[in-house]
């Protein structure tokens, strides 16, 4: 099934390894859960020697241990867990992983936008089915949210401050009623929420103040908050893993020079760096300079060499590709990369081992040229 | 470290035949060969240790720092076995300070201070060493049992403070980056701190190791939840066993850079060579005697090791660097932050502590005397026997997990209720459903952790989880507030009887002002100087006070102290308790606060790098915190030094603003000016006339400094020239220069204008060429700056001043005036912001005060122009004066004579006159009366 999806769910991609992890865990799980929470915590961060399992489980999301287990205990609380963090930082993927490991599903997903109405929380009606049957279970469209709390499953809402705030307070009966009522029914007119429900938002901190949380609702999430990683290794790790996964996707059989990583790694902690010693936001790149981006812009770079290029990664084309992402407002983010680039690229590419990064400043001139 | 031997049939072979044997297993299991060695090494090598420790003639009680663990057993074993005599790793220079503990609220740190340095490199000073104490801590019980036992010797054996800097390597230290642990994390400035029983990996890996598998964040967590934990309820032969274990797994594991790096052995070397030298010399039964040292130097293996050891070690002298010895107040947070540890850490001992004493059963020592609660009488259980040969605890340690000793039920919930009243009072929107939720979560975190029951930590974390949202809305953090409610961070005070002199004479002499003093909260203090005289020491004081400490430990809310100023009310903010440390600090320099300062003042100016400018400002503080006098002299000579010596005017217009200072508050105070003064005056008329013309050409000089030098010699020429100096040296200097910036050509103008050289006509007319010039324009604005900088030499210019800016704003261009606007009102604030009164009342003068004048207004230079006639008629209102000369040509005649011009007396042509003023005259005969009287004719 794998195959013929384009991006499978992580449910499916990993169930296999779900399915050997639930035939050993012998650990007390929490209402519906299929995994005891110590196996979602092994099944997130990775197995380890010392764990004595059969087989190796590979570390999925990157970053401090911590942030996994408040999160997994959350959701095995009375609480919703809200991720929030900077755009990039894994937040929906943890929130993926989480969903999968706990009830195998995690599908039951809401995306929060300026469109979004109650009906997308609650319910809707099939409006040619209400005209021939009248209004019934049966011609009634359950929103995500309303299934996962049938089914006892973790229902997700992504970009939870995107939508508005009459919208966000909807959650509220829900996370704390636990059901939702349907008063166009005469019987069977409420929806109970099944044991293991709960629901993981994610919000960007970015965001603060478009649409902010209620008291009321922030009472009822526990948050997680998410940090951009800042860890070289880890960042490495998770740029390695990601774009592994992309080109297994693209079916690109193509090799990512670590000198090349290294460079993609070590100008983005430049750029950060830049961007936290700015004074004002015009010096600084509207890109929030995430994990995220970096994978983005190495995927740019090797779909490029992939269909116009030799099928070999270059500098130049990385340098290309960095540009082209980063460089989203003329002429302050081109401005400001023209800075970087002088002042930071070119006196790298003189040092003793600069070769690449010559080949780097001259790519990245180019791109800035044309884009100029 | 390869040393494997056959297994000894002693308490422990069984144990190390396991290990062995576990070794062969893994080496057998590992892939390469040849790693069994290493391994088996170091597990044998672990069990060789602790049997040799144990085997000790003398006892060795081996501690970890800060550990409740270690202290309970400490006070377990002082009951059980009441030794004679007590050797403590602590430094033994420090031994004095000891017994002024029980003065003390702990925790406070034993401080070393040496600021004149023999034979260390002088960028090292000050140089401060500080070994805090804390009483949830082993080494605070031995001191205490020993200082209160009678008959019982407490001897520090460690390397002198001294010799801690002596083994430092001679490369300049680096600067560590600062703590950010807010108020108490500073408590410690910048000093070196040194503790017992330091017990941590010093290999990276390790400790990385650890943290990742025991599911924990941060080493004082690990610590805690894997030997802290169990430890707290073992006895004695355990404890001894497994601290000694842990401190040789440490020592073993550690790289080899390291271990030829560090001090460790020879500190052990030294350590047990004072301790034979002492036994030898007062013939102490080793029986009875007790050496307590971290768990690190317990697993020795040097060659000194043991009673029985007789390895030389020769101990190097101290240097000749006087080293002064004081208590300082430290606190929970500046431990943590000194020492790496877990922000809250030691707080969680101190809790830990307070619990294990109240389930064991330990009555704790306590020095006599001391400030806090008295230890509740708890009673004591049979303490086990401590005789009999050593037996294997270590087996039955290592093979069993640790025992559950988290919180209890009870103590959680009263946390999770606590940490929502506490966090409502921050700010948060916090609850009871908040409350249910932190106590769910922290069981939920520990099961998650393989934990029996929430630890500390995890309490944290679930209240972080649960209460924490998108916005901190106070000033603390929840992790911040958990801490709190952990204990919070204590901070110590050190008592009036073991402050160093100064501190107390400062205490005693602020008596007068009726506050407590030692408070640690900020007190308000009112002195009504006129009403209480008595006072007017105090304000004295503070105003001392105010210069020597941080900003916020004394702080004026009204009054101020200028050169001449008496002041008549004053109010202060004092919050001296929170600074005890600097004013200690301040004690090592000197025995009064004014010794202190005179000290400081003089070593300001004695300074290789010092400015007259400072030496000026030393002497401005020498007049007003110390009265002036024999030291305003000498620093005023230095300072005359300084400014002869003086290659750039960088700094000319603090000179010039100082000087004048000084010289007009001498002028009112007494009757001449000090010897200093004049020299200053007249090496600065010397110095700046010879400095000028290069001034003046100098880019790198800006108009500010040249104008001041212009200034100095203006308004001092004519003190400077009564004490000798000579007017033409001026007028040469100012011949000589031949500016070519804009700015400093208007500048020069004015000073030929001020000396006579140049007719204000004609700087007019200069003036009005330029601007009629249009390929000067857009320089012009520069002349204006310089003429702007001219009122400072020249005040009379003011009206030109004035004119000159006005025509520029009438005739200017607005593509040079705009950009410029701005400009000039920065330049004014920031550079000639004393001016710029001068300025605006001269306009005020000149310019029409209201909106209808304007239109009517004529500028008075353009008026003037017209009319200015050479023969201009003689002021008429002088009728009566001209009368007076008239009667008297004698006098004319005379003054003519001196100046050249005999032409004689003669009356006045015509004698007209204006009619209208001769009329005004007549009618008003009293003011020419009153003129003539004035004159002296009555």
């Amino acid at each position: 099934m794998t195959d013929e999806m384009l991006r499978a769910p992580a449910e499916v991609k990993y169930a296999e390894e779900l399915d050997w992890l639930e035939s050993i865990d012998d650990g007390p799980k929490p209402f519906s859960w299929r995994l005891s929470p110590r196996m979602v915590r092994l099944f997130i961060l990775g197995s380890e020697r010392a764990d004595g399992l059969d087989r190796e489980i590979p570390q999925k999301w990157f970053g401090d241990r911590s942030f996994v287990e408040r999160s997994i205990v959350t959701l095995a609380s009375d609480r919703g867990l809200l991720l929030i963090g900077d755009p990039g930082t894994g937040k929906s993927w943890l929130a993926e992983l989480l969903s999968a490991a706990i009830c195998r599903n995690s599908t039951l997903v809401v995306q929060g936008t300026a469109g979004t109405t109650e009906d997308h929380i609650k319910y809707s009606w099939n409006v040619s089915m209400v005209i021939a049957k009248g209004q019934s279970r049966e011609s009634m469209i359950p929103s995500p949210i309303m299934t996962a709390m049938e089914q006892g499953m973790i229902g997700r809402f992504e970009e939870l401050t995107r939508s508005t705030s009459d919208v966000q307070d909807a959650l509220i009966s829900i996370l704390s009623e636990k059901y939702v009522s349907i008063p166009e029914l005469d019987d069977d007119n409420i929806v109970f929420a099944q044991p293991g429900f709960s629901i993981i938002a994610t919000a960007n901190s970015r965001d603060r103040g478009v649409n902010d949380l209620s008291s009321a609702l922030k009472r009822r999430f526990n948050f997680v908050r998410i940090p951009v990683v800042t860890n070289k290794r880890s960042e490495a790790e998770i740029v390695r893993f990601r774009t592994a996964e992309l080109m297994r996707r693209h079916r690109i059989d193509l090799e990512v020079p670590p000198t090349l990583l290294d460079i993609l790694l070590q100008s983005f902690a430049d750029l950060r760096a830049a961007a936290a010693s700015a004074t004002s936001d015009d010096e600084k790149l509207e890109s929030a300079l995430s994990t995220a981006e970096q994978i983005g812009v190495l995927e740019d770079a090797v779909l490029h060499s992939q269909f116009f290029g030799d099928r070999t990664l270059r500098a130049e084309t990385l340098a290309g590709s960095l540009v082209g992402s980063l460089a989203r407002r003329s002429p302050e983010d081109l401005a400001i990369l023209n800075k970087f680039w002088h002042g930071v690229i070119e006196p790298r590419s003189k040092q003793d081992d600069g070769a690449p990064w010559q080949a780097f400043l001259e790519g990245g001139r180019q791109a800035l040229e044309t884009l100029s | 470290m390869t040393e494997i031997t056959e297994a000894l049939p002693g308490p422990f072979g069984a144990l190390r035949s396991q290990l062995l044997d576990a070794a062969a297993a893994f080496a057998g299991a590992g892939e390469g060969a040849g790693g069994a060695d290493p391994v088996s090494g170091i597990l044998a090598g672990m069990v060789d240790d602790v049997d040799r420790a144990l085997r000790e003639e003398l006892e060795i009680f081996p501690v970890c720092h800060h550990s409740p663990a270690s202290a309970l057993a400490m006070a377990r074993r002082l009951r059980e076995k009441r030794p004679a005599v007590i050797y403590l790793e602590l430094c033994e220079d420090l031994r004095p300070l000891l017994d002024e503990l029980r003065n003390c609220r702990l925790p406070v740190a034993l401080q070393a201070f040496a600021t004149e340095l023999e034979d260390f490199p002088a960028e090292w000073s000050p140089l401060s060493v500080v070994a805090p104490v804390t009483e949830a801590s082993a080494e605070y019980q031995a001191i205490a049992y020993a200082l209160d036992t009678p008959g019982v010797e407490l001897v520090l054996v460690d390397r002198s403070t001294d010799h801690v800097f002596q083994w430092e390597p001679r490369t300049p230290p680096e600067p560590e980056p600062a703590a950010d642990g807010g108020e108490g994390a500073a408590l410690h400035g910048d000093a070196v701190g040194i503790e017992i029983g330091d017990l941590r990996p010093r290999f990276a890996e390790l400790e990385a190791h650890l943290l990742h598998h025991g599911k924990v964040r941060h080493w004082s967590e690990w610590w805690d939840q894997y030997v802290e934990q169990p430890l707290v309820g073992a006895d004695h032969d355990t404890y001894r066993q497994v601290m000694v274990l842990i401190g040789s797994l440490f020592r073993r594991l550690r790289p080899e850079r390291d271990a030829r790096n560090d001090r460790d052995e020879d500190r052990e070397r030294y350590m047990w060579t004072r301790m034979r030298e002492h036994l030898a010399a007062s013939g102490a039964d080793p029986a009875r005697c007790l050496y307590v040292c971290g768990a690190f130097h317990a697993a020795s293996r040097v060659e000194q090791f043991g009673l029985r050891a007789d390895a030389p070690y020769e101990i190097t002298p101290r240097t000749a660097t006087r080293w002064q010895y004081g208590l300082i107040p430290s606190s929970h947070s500046a431990i943590e932050a000194q020492f790496g540890l877990a922000p809250g850490s030691v707080s969680i001992a101190a809790a830990t502590w307070s619990k294990a004493l109240q389930g064991s059963g330990v009555t704790p020592y306590r020095l006599k005397g001391q400030e806090g609660a008295k230890p509740k009488a708890v009673r004591a259980r049979r303490a086990p026997d401590p005789g009999g040969p050593v037996a294997d605890r270590l087996s039955g340690f290592l093979s069993r997990p640790p025992a559950p000793n988290g919180l209890d039920e009870d103590e959680l919930l009263g946390w999770c209720v606590d940490i929502v009243r506490l966090a409502r009072r921050n700010g948060y929107l916090a609850s009871t459903a908040d409350a249910i939720a932190v106590y769910e979560t922290s069981v939920l975190l520990a099961g998650l952790r393989g934990r029996g029951r929430p630890t500390p930590y995890d309490f944290q974390d679930a209240a972080v989880t649960c209460i924490e949202k998108d916005t901190v809305p106070g000033r603390r953090d929840v992790r911040r507030l958990c801490e709190i409610l952990l204990g919070g961070d204590r901070v110590g005070q050190v008592g009036y009887e073991s402050l160093p002199p100064l501190a107390r004479d400062v205490l005693d002499r602020l008596e007068p002002l009726g506050l407590d003093l030692a408070k640690r909260t900020i007190q308000r203090a009112l002195l009504d100087l006129d009403a209480n005289p008595e006072l007017r020491p105090c304000s004295d004081l503070l105003w001392v006070l105010r210069r020597l400490l941080p900003d916020n430990a004394v702080r004026p809310i009204m009054g101020s102290r200028r050169l001449g100023e008496r002041p008549i009310q004053e109010s202060w903010d004092l919050d001296l308790g929170r600074h005890q440390r600097s004013i200690v600090e301040l004690g090592y320099e000197g025995v009064t606060i004014e010794q202190v300062l005179e000290h400081r003042l003089r070593r300001t100016v004695a300074d290789p790098k010092a400015t007259a400018a400072a030496a000026l400002a030393a002497v401005e503080d020498a007049i007003l915190y110390l009265g002036g006098g024999r030291i305003a002299d000498d620093l005023g000579n230095r300072a005359v030094e300084l400014l002869a010596a003086e290659r750039t005017v960088d700094d000319a217009p603090d000179v010039l603003r100082r000087i004048r200072r000084l010289l007009a508050y001498y002028r009112t105070t007494r009757a001449d000016l000090p010897k200093w003064c004049e020299r200053f005056v007249t090496a600065g008329y010397a110095h700046y006339c010879t400095l000028l013309p290069t001034a003046f050409l100098d880019e790198d000089t800006g108009v500010r400094q040249v104008a001041a030098m212009l200034g100095f010699l203006f308004s001092m020429e004519s003190l400077a020239l009564s004490l000798g100096c000579d007017h033409s040296q001026l007028e040469l200097a100012v011949r000589q220069s031949h500016p070519e910036a804009p700015a400093r050509i208007a500048l020069l103008w004015a000073a030929r204008s001020q000396l006579g050289l140049l007719p204000v006509a004609e700087l007019r007319a200069r003036y009005d060429e330029l601007l009629a010039n249009p390929l000067v324009v857009p320089s012009i604005p520069l002349y204006l700056s310089g003429f702007v900088q001219a009122l400072e030499p020249v005040p009379s210019l003011a009206p030109v001043v004035v004119e000159v800016m006005s025509k520029a704003f009438a005739r200017l261009p607005d593509p040079v005036l705009l950009p410029w606007l701005p400009k000039l009102i920065t330049t004014l604030r920031d550079e000639a912001a004393e001016l710029v009164p001068v300025l605006v009342r001269e306009a005020g003068r000149m310019l029409p005060a209201s909106l209808p004048a304007v239109d009517a207004w004529v500028p008075p230079w353009s008026a003037r122009r017209p009319a200015a006639p050479a023969s201009a008629p003689v002021p008429a209102s002088a009728r009566a004066v001209a009368d007076l000369v008239a009667a008297h040509p004698a006098a004319c005649d005379a003054v003519a004579g001196l100046l050249g011009h005999d032409a004689g007396w003669r009356p006045a042509a015509g004698g007209g006159g204006d009619d209208r003023v001769t009329g005004l005259l007549a009618a008003h005969g009293d003011t020419a009366h009153a003129v003539a009287a004035l004159l002296g004719r009555a």
